[in-house]
């Protein structure tokens, strides 16, 4: 198997132990004597030495489990030489090892010879074809020949084990690599070996398909082409991929990729071992979401409004308009979005809307994140920092299953696998709840109270619906030495985000060394921030002197008829702001709205002006990640028509508004960044080479949050029940609606109750009930939800059947529902 | 070459004449008839020409879109794209057809190196080369025209030129070597047999499968079937 197969960097085998090799275990090699790291499997500590084991099972990332026996070589430990496998040896002090021995060869022959018996000669039709670890193995260490002539075993050919994994169990090899992530790795143990001896294979429990969010990872490791992914099926074939590392810009972690294309499309997307980020693990939506991308709806050329509707224009002529729009008082133009863009994309913007037009409503979320002067000046932490064995990790917010699942991942491993200790102070059970030391659930509203009475060592009373036992051992676990780490999230988008401002101020009096890692979900929203697409934040770093509006600002503004521009950055706020009735009264109060976007989105089609952008895969840039890691973006597909880079847009406006921006490339753009804004002043752009994760900015702040008095929320009312609003990984939003094979996996919205406040309606899971709210009311499913605390509902955002953001209002700071049986 | 001996070698050639041959075939009379002096002249026996994507004899595509004769192309010069068969309805034996197939004749240099590589003979050669288009599009045949129709022949496309009886000797029975390269297989029929000609009788010393060799010395063991041809197994 060669090294450069995609997903797996040389070098990045194992992290543990990295630099124990000065003081190695010796152990002899095919006659050489070498050093070993303690504890180094001796599969590995071949490989480092150039000498390559052929494998099927074992995964650098995953517990070894010496299923297939390829690895079989000779080793001897004092006793003799015999044939062991290598992946579950660890190496000890004068092993000697012959892996060119005859007994070695002729245990890979025989393995193979025995692996083939039953596998079906499908290489022209398998997509794994050209890229086979059988095949390779075969060819290199194989017999050549089969002494096989009998029928061979038969299944029913690809079934489907989920919408997105098909699984042809004739090719299956039994090595339990997908099985082994699914338990060990995902967490979702929903397929398994079944049956005896031949018949043996891996499936799913009836009626359970494998609806794992992290599905499409089993494909990628499956050594062989029993798993296949639906949205690649047939696509294309190995030799006709060309492949770029990249970044995924789905959400906030940046985890590491590989795109790759044919015929000028992306048809498939890798992960990529990458130490710090997410160990070659990515969740379907990163792996999948590309096919949007290639979506027939793409915006293709600017539009602009006449009386029949949006019409396709000239880049000139609608930017003219755009130039119009922008020239009126600064203050009466507002700017959402800009989390999309890359970082180059968001500097030509920033400097124009910011540093030369003087705007300061500028604001990259929509009403579901958290004050960016807050959380840049929080002191930060690693994805490495926070997942180190033996640290605490409280988790103050979000699920990162849905918000950030390939973060997900590598907490699970730290809780499950290195004594990490997870607190969660979070609305609701999190997929993390299992592997959780403490799961305290304060009530909506409550969040700051609770911190606050851990902070104040308050530990004696109930606080907030948290039991003082849980307050007692969360101020216990934080106060134990080892190093905290806070992950802060939004996990509510129905209660206003001061309560969780508050709960950071009172987390950071009780563990005033604790560490930060933002849980702020959307893509680049980071890079937003830096270049100050906030409120409180200047433009080229520190705290704005004159805050500008946020969105809520902005909308509610506009909805008065104070605002004359506004432009939308890749924003939808009709879709996307938690108070629809806002945003729809903002956008129709606006004189002039401007969107710059890849999708007529629900925001767009109220446009007067669309300008078509680029998206990821299509252009080259860089990528600000949640711990403040700038990794590469790269092309590798054109974009759709005269779709073109956020900078170039920027620049052409700027070139209409009357105040150029002087650049002609990327370089350019990222001199400008260096000049203007400090943190990227001494960076060295090289960094974003061909490999490696890209580095880590320092970022040196010389101010810190300032906290204001906390916020007091109103007590339940005794009727209602207070709401949550919450993320899901698939939802409707248009990337996910733009892709074809994710299109159906939202769930249908339904409120979720806890069993308590089930049994008090009288109703079961399943039946329809009615919610009201102060002013409208809309029929919905019920759910039974285990770990939601009572009095409590949740209804999750942006799923078909009802838009909650219809119910909730930016001016309450808690929202309450009535549920009663219709 | 300085400016003006381009011109000295131009007008030296110009008076010796002209050496380009006729093609002896397509000549047409005064009266637009083939003219009986004009015969084609006889092709080698494994003239390589414009290909055919074959049917088995029950009429199923061969193609399973595997793309391995595009890879291995060295001009770069087929199209393929595969996608699933419908299980009720399918277009080929198996999970997979060749739903996009196309050559572009302005490229291929003909030197069979995708019927080597097909795994399921679906692409042969005949020996038709004598054709002549006047655009792009009609360069770039489609899966539409490389297919045999329902008699397992070759199509007469309107830009081709066919002679009375040629379409008999257009099926695409071209093979270099033996299927999978094997020393054993030389003697034995390894291909499937294509609609409209059933299976190919053995050439030069080959024989049917399971016949039994001339010489009972030869160890013809692991030629079993046609099946079992292709493995690397
Ligand atoms: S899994 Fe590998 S060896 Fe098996 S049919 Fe597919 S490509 Fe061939
Ligand atoms: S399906 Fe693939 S990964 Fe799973 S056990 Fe079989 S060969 Fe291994
Ligand atoms: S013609 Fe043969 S090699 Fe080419 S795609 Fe079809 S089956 Fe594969
Ligand atoms: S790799 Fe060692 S037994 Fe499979």
């Amino acid at each position: 198997m060669p090294l450069s197969r995609p997903g797996l960097r040389p070098n990045s085998v194992t992290a543990t132990n990295a630099n124990e090799t000065e003081a190695g275990i010796p152990f002899i090699l095919n006659g050489k004597a070498l050093l070993a790291n303690s504890g180094e499997m001796l599969i590995d500590a071949c490989e480092r030495n150039g000498v390559h084991i052929p494998r099927f099972c074992y995964h650098p990332r995953m517990r070894p489990v010496g299923m297939c026996r390829m690895c079989l070589v000779e080793v001897d430990t004092g006793r003799g030489a015999g044939l062991q496998p290598s992946c579950m040896l660890t190496v000890s002090p004068e092993m000697v090892v012959n892996t060119e021995s005859t007994e070695t060869k002729q245990a890979q022959e025989g393995v193979l010879e025995l692996t083939l018996i039953n596998h079906p000669l499908d290489c022209p039709v398998c997509d794994k074809g050209g890229e086979c670890p059988l095949q390779d193995n075969a060819y290199a260490y194989g017999p050549g020949e089969s002494r096989f002539v009998e029928e061979k075993r038969h299944f029913e050919k690809p079934i489907s084990i989920s919408s997105l994994v098909q699984l042809d169990r004739e090719r299956c090899i039994l090595c339990d690599r997908c099985t082994r992530f699914a338990d060990e790795v995902a967490g979702d143990p929903l397929i398994h070996f079944i049956d005896r001896g031949s018949q043996t294979q891996v499936n799913t429990f009836p009626d359970h398909p494998f609806s794992s969010y992290f599905s499409g990872n089993t494909v990628q490791i499956c050594p062989v082409g029993a798993l296949t992914a639906s949205p690649y099926r047939f696509k294309a074939r190995p030799w006709d991929l060309a492949e770029t590392e990249s970044t995924a810009t789905v959400d906030s972690t940046g985890a590491r990729i590989v795109l790759q294309s044919s015929q000028d499309r992306l048809v498939r997307v890798l992960g990529v071992d990458s130490d710090a980020v997410n160990w070659s693990w990515l969740s379907d939506k990163e792996r999948f979401l590309h096919e949007a991308t290639d979506s027939n709806d793409r915006l293709t050329e600017p539009l602009v409004r006449s009386a029949d509707g949006l019409t396709p224009a000239r880049w000139t002529h609608a930017c003219e308009l755009v130039g119009d729009a922008l020239n009126v008082t600064a203050s009466q133009i507002g700017v959402i979005g800009g989390s999309r863009l890359p970082l180059e994309g968001q500097y030509a913007w920033a400097k124009l809307l910011r540093g030369e037009l003087g705007i300061s409503n500028v604001d990259a979320q929509l009403g579901d994140g958290l004050p960016g002067e807050v959380m840049l000046g929080l002191p930060r932490a690693t994805i490495a920092q926070a997942c180190a064995p033996a640290g605490v990790v409280l988790i103050l917010g979000a699920d990162p299953k849905e918000e950030l699942p390939s973060l997900y991942l590598r907490l699970r491993h730290a809780a499950s696998q290195d004594g990490t200790k997870i607190i969660e102070l979070t609305p609701r059970a999190t997929g993390l709840s299992p592997n959780a030391a403490i799961s305290a659930h304060p009530l909506p509203g409550q969040v700051g109270v609770v911190a606050a009475a851990i902070a104040d060592g308050k530990l004696d009373a109930e606080v907030g619906g948290v039991a003082p036992g849980q307050l007692g051992a969360i101020a216990e676990l934080l106060g134990s030495g080892a190093p905290v780490t806070v992950i802060v999230g939004r996990g509510n988008l129905a209660e206003s985000a001061s309560f969780t401002v508050d709960a950071i101020a009172a987390l950071q009096r009780a563990v005033p060394e604790a560490r930060f890692l933002s849980g702020l979900r959307r893509g680049n929203v980071h890079g937003a921030l830096e270049l100050g697409f906030a409120p409180g934040l200047a433009f080229g770093g520190g705290l704005s002197e004159d805050p500008g509006l946020d969105t809520a600002g902005i909308l509610r503004a506009a909805a008065n008829g104070e605002i004359e521009t506004l432009l939308l950055l890749a924003a939808d706020p009709l879709a996307d702001f938690p108070n629809s009735e806002l945003a729809a009264d903002a956008l129709k109060n606006v004189a002039t709205v401007v969107a710059v976007d890849t999708f007529l989105t629900a925001s767009t089609q109220q446009a007067n002006v669309v300008l078509p952008a680029a998206m990821t895969g299509e252009v080259d840039g860089a990528f600000l990640n949640l711990e403040g890691r700038l990794s590469p973006l790269r092309a590798k597909v054109s974009a759709p028509g005269q779709a073109r880079p956020d900078w170039m847009i920027a620049v052409e406006v700027s070139q209409s508004v009357g105040t150029p921006l002087d650049f002609g490339s990327i370089d350019d753009v990222r001199a400008g960044l260096a000049a203007d804004v400090s943190v990227f002043g001494s960076l060295n752009w090289d960094l974003l080479g061909a490999s490696g994760d890209g580095p880590l900015l320092e970022f040196n702040r010389t101010w810190e949050p300032q906290f204001g008095e906390p916020v007091v929320a109103p007590l339940p009312d005794g009727y209602g029940l207070r709401l949550i609003v919450d993320r899901k990984l698939w939802d409707l939003g248009t990337m996910v609606q733009q892709s074809e094979s994710l299109r159906d996996l939202p769930e249908v919205a339904a409120v979720h109750l806890c069993r308590q406040d089930l049994e008090g309606l009288g109703v079961s899971e399943g039946d329809d009930v009615l919610v009201e709210w102060s002013n409208g009311s809309q029929s919905l499913q019920v759910r039974r939800e285990v770990g939601l605390p009572r009095g409590v509902a949740r209804i999750p955002f942006r799923l078909p059947g009802f838009n909650v953001g219809d119910l909730l209002s930016s001016e309450d700071l808690v929202a309450e529902i009535r549920v009663t049986v219709t | 070459m300085g400016y003006f001996e381009g011109f000295a070698v131009t007008l030296k050639k110009w008076g010796e004449g002209v050496t380009t041959k006729e093609y002896r075939a397509g000549k047409l009379d005064s009266k637009g008839e083939i003219s009986p002096k004009d015969q084609k002249a006889p092709k080698p026996e494994r003239a390589h020409g414009r290909h055919v994507l074959n049917r088995y004899e029950d009429g199923m595509e061969k193609c399973i879109g595997c793309e391995l004769c595009a890879g291995v192309c060295p001009a770069k010069c087929i199209y393929v794209r595969g996608a699933d068969n419908q299980p009720e309805d399918p277009t080929s034996p198996g999970e997979r057809f060749g739903f996009v197939y196309e050559i572009n004749y302005l490229r291929c240099i003909h030197c069979d190196l995708c019927v080597e590589a097909c795994p399921t003979q679906a692409i042969t050669e005949t020996k038709l080369f004598e054709f002549s288009f006047t655009n792009r599009e009609d360069a770039i045949y489609t899966k539409a025209e490389l297919l045999v129709d329902n008699d397992g022949l070759p199509q007469h496309l309107p830009w081709e030129d066919w002679r009375p009886g040629e379409d008999e000797f257009t099926s695409g029975w071209m093979r270099a070597t033996a299927s999978s390269g094997k020393v054993q297989y030389e003697n034995t029929v390894g291909w499937s047999g294509e609609l409209g000609y059933g299976v190919r009788a053995p050439e030069m010393g080959q024989r049917h499968p399971g016949e039994s060799p001339p010489d009972a010395d030869t160890d013809q063991s692991g030629a079993t079937s046609g099946e079992d041809q292709g493995s690397h197994h």
